[in-house]
C-alpha cells in the first residue's frame, strides 16, 4: 500500500509542480466563466424559456464546442504520466521498486483523476451563486458532475493506457486525442442507420446521449457498468503494455 | 548475496547474455567488466528485476527475483547507468518519495533519509531542486536512493561516469565503505577502479563471463610472466650476459628507453630486483632505475576481449586445454579463440 501511496502523492505532486496544469486549470477557469456569464445573461433574460436547468451548459449542453474542451483535458493530463517515465529511464528505478505494473498504473491514474476533479471543484462556486439568487434544483447539477466525473475517468483511462504505449509525450497525445474522438463518433453512428437494433446498440455507447441522461439527473445503471467496464478495460491495457515493455 | 544460474537473455535472434553463472557472497565487491555491448547492463538489469531473463534464474538474499518480486526487490538497491531523476522534485521530496515507495514511513523514513543524506554529502543541496543539480550531485542523489532502505545488496550501473576526479575519489570511498556491509556488484569501465575497489572481478563479453577471479589473481594467469625494467648509467657491455644468469630471470630483452635500459622477463613468482641490486653493486654500474613490471588488468581486459589477440595467443588457460564448449558459441571465426573463452568460461581462479 505504501509504494501506491508514495507513487500517487508523488504524481499528483507532479501536476502542481508543473507549469502544464497551471495552463489546463487557467484556461478551464476562463472557458468555464464565459459559459457561466452566458448562463447568466441567459436567466437574466425574461423572454428565455427553459431556465429550470441553467447549468446544463457547464455539462456538454451547449454543444460540441464542449467535448472539444473535454477531450483536449484529458489528454493534456494523461499524455506525461507514463511517456516521461519510459523517455527519461525513471522507470528503470520505479519498476525495480518493490510495486507492480497494474499498482503503477492505477495510482497514476488516481492521481490524474484526482487533478481532474480539482480542476471542477471552482464550478461548484456557480452553483451556489445561483442558489444565492434563485431556487436551484440539486438533482440535475449533481447528475451533470456525475456524469462528469465518469466521463473524465474514462477519457484518463484511455489517456493513461496511450501514455503507456510511446515514449514520447506528442505521439500518446495524438493517440489518445484519436482513440476520445473515436469513442466519441461510434455512439454518434446511430443515427446514420435505420434499423432499430443496431440504432439501440450503438445508442448505448453514445457518450452524447449519456451526458444528456446524467444532465437530466437521471443516473441509469447501465451507464455506470459501461464506464466502469470501460475503465478496467483500458487500465488493464495499460497494466499489460508496461509489462510488455519486459519481453520486448 | 546474489545468485545467478545460467542468466540468458534474448532480444529478438540476438542472444545479449548466454548463460551467465555467478555468485556473490555477503560483505563482497563483485566487478563486473566489459566493452560496450557486451551484455553488462542487461545482465544488471536482470538481477535488479527490471528485465525478466529468457532463461536462467537470479535469487537475491535468498529470494527468486521473478517468483517473489516484492520481497527481493526490497533487498536491493540499484544505481542504473542512466541516472533519471525527476526533475521537478527538491532533494529531499524526492527521497521522502523514495523511502514511502520502499515502505518506509515516520521516524524510520527520517532516519533513513538522514543518513542517506550523510553518506552521500547531501546535506547542502538538500533543498535544491534535482533539476538544477550538477551531475554529480545528481549521481550522489540516485545512490542515496539506492542504499536509502539498506538494502542487502547494491547494484551499481557505472557510478562514476561524468564525475570530477575529486567527486570520483569521493564515490570510490563511499563504495568501498558500502561494500563492506553488503553485497555488491559494480560495473564499470574503468580498470583501476576495478583493482582499487573490488574483491572478484568477472569479465564480460559478448554476453559470456569470459573470466572471473580477484585481480591478482586474473592477472597472473592471463598475462604471462612478471618483468622488470632496469636501467644504468653508461653501457655496460656485459650488463645483459651478467643479469641473464641470475635465479629467476628467463631472458634479457634490450629495454624501450635506449641504451642502458633492459627488460628482465622473469618466471612466475620471481622477483630478482635483489640479485640485480647485488650483480649491479659487485660490477660496479651504477644503478638508475630499478622497476618491477606490473601486468595491468588492462592487459587482461584487452586480450580477453579483443578477438586478433586471442586468436593470436590464446592464454595459459586455454593453452590447458578445454575445448568442449566451443560448439555452445556461435559459428566461431577462429577456432582458437573459441577455446579461449570456453575454457575460461569454466576456469575458476582460486581467490
Amino acid at each position: 500500500m505504501r509504494p501506491f501511496l508514495a507513487t500517487f502523492l508523488r504524481e499528483l505532486r507532479a501536476y502542481f509542480l508543473s507549469p502544464l496544469a497551471y495552463l489546463v486549470l487557467f484556461f478551464f477557469l476562463i472557458i468555464n466563466g464565459i459559459i457561466f456569464a452566458a448562463i447568466i445573461g441567459f436567466l437574466s433574460d425574461p423572454r428565455a424559456s427553459g431556465t429550470e436547468r441553467p447549468m446544463d451548459a457547464l455539462f456538454g449542453g451547449g454543444g460540441f464546442f464542449f467535448w472539444l474542451v473535454f477531450m483536449i483535458i484529458c489528454t493534456v493530463l494523461t499524455m506525461r504520466l507514463i511517456s516521461e517515465e519510459l523517455r527519461s529511464g525513471s522507470i528503470e528505478v520505479l519498476m525495480t521498486a518493490p510495486i507492480t505494473e497494474a499498482e503503477v498504473v492505477t495510482a497514476k491514474y488516481l492521481a490524474a483523476l484526482t487533478f481532474f476533479c480539482a480542476l471542477w471543484i471552482p464550478t461548484l462556486l456557480y452553483g451556489a451563486i445561483l442558489a444565492h439568487y434563485s431556487k436551484v434544483d440539486w438533482g440535475p447539477i449533481a447528475g451533470g458532475y456525475f456524469g462528469i466525473f465518469c466521463l473524465g475517468a474514462m477519457c484518463l483511462a484511455v489517456g493513461i493506457f496511450a501514455s503507456a504505449m510511446t515514449r514520447s509525450q506528442l505521439v500518446a497525445a495524438i493517440m489518445t486525442f484519436t482513440l476520445l474522438t473515436v469513442l466519441f463518433i461510434v455512439g454518434l453512428l446511430g443515427n446514420l442507420f435505420n434499423n432499430d437494433t443496431i440504432k439501440q446498440a450503438l445508442s448505448h455507447i453514445d457518450l452524447v446521449s449519456h451526458m444528456d441522461e446524467f444532465r437530466k439527473g437521471i443516473v441509469d445503471t447501465r451507464r455506470l457498468i459501461y464506464y466502469a467496464s470501460a475503465i478496467f478495460f483500458f487500465l488493464f491495457l495499460a497494466s499489460r503494455t508496461l509489462e510488455d515493455r519486459k519481453w520486448r | 548475496m546474489i545468485e545467478a544460474q545460467n542468466l540468458t537473455r534474448r532480444y529478438g535472434d540476438f542472444t545479449a547474455v548466454d548463460g551467465v553463472s555467478f555468485t556473490a557472497a555477503d560483505h563482497e565487491i563483485l566487478g563486473m567488466l566489459g566493452p560496450n555491448g557486451a551484455g553488462k547492463t542487461t545482465t544488471i538489469r536482470m538481477i535488479t528485476g527490471f528485465l525478466p531473463p529468457s532463461a536462467g534464474r537470479v535469487t537475491v538474499a535468498g529470494r527468486d527475483l521473478f517468483e517473489a518480486p516484492r520481497e527481493a526487490r526490497r533487498h536491493v538497491g540499484y544505481l542504473p547507468e542512466n541516472v533519471a531523476l525527476y526533475p521537478e522534485m527538491r532533494v529531499h521530496e524526492y527521497l521522502a518519495y523514495r523511502a514511502l515507495l520502499e515502505g518506509l514511513t515516520g521516524a524510520a523514513a527520517r532516519e533513513a533519509i538522514g543518513e542517506a543524506v550523510e553518506r552521500c554529502l547531501l546535506a547542502e543541496v538538500r533543498e535544491q531542486i534535482i533539476g538544477t543539480l550538477s551531475k554529480g550531485f545528481r549521481q550522489r542523489t540516485a545512490l542515496a536512493t539506492a542504499i536509502l532502505h539498506r538494502p542487502r545488496v547494491l547494484v551499481l550501473d557505472e557510478p562514476t561516469v561524468g564525475l570530477d576526479p575529486k567527486q570520483i575519489i569521493a564515490i570510490r570511498e563511499l563504495i568501498r565503505e558500502l561494500g563492506r556491509e553488503r553485497t555488491l556488484l559494480l560495473s564499470t569501465h574503468i580498470l583501476p577502479e576495478v583493482e582499487l575497489l573490488c574483491d572478484r572481478v568477472m569479465i564480460i563479453d559478448r554476453g559470456r563471463i569470459a573470466a572471473e577471479g580477484t585481480p591478482e589473481s586474473l592477472r597472473e594467469s592471463w598475462v604471462g610472466n612478471p618483468s622488470v625494467k632496469v636501467a644504468f648509467k653508461g653501457e655496460p657491455a656485459d650488463a645483459a650476459a651478467v643479469l641473464g644468469q641470475l635465479a629467476g630471470v628467463r631472458e634479457v630483452r634490450p629495454g624501450p628507453s635506449g641504451p642502458g635500459s633492459l627488460v628482465l622477463e622473469c618466471e612466475r613468482g620471481a622477483d630478482p630486483r635483489e640479485e640485480v641490486f647485488h650483480a649491479a653493486v659487485e660490477h660496479g654500474w651504477t644503478l638508475l632505475e630499478l622497476t618491477p613490471e606490473r601486468a595491468s588488468l588492462e592487459d587482461v581486459f584487452v586480450r580477453l576481449t579483443t578477438r586478433d589477440t586471442s586468436a593470436e595467443e590464446p592464454g595459459p588457460a586455454a593453452a590447458a586445454g578445454d575445448a568442449s564448449d566451443a560448439s555452445e558459441s556461435e559459428p566461431a571465426p577462429a577456432g582458437a579463440e573459441a577455446e579461449a573463452r570456453g575454457a575460461a568460461g569454466h576456469e575458476e581462479v582460486p581467490s
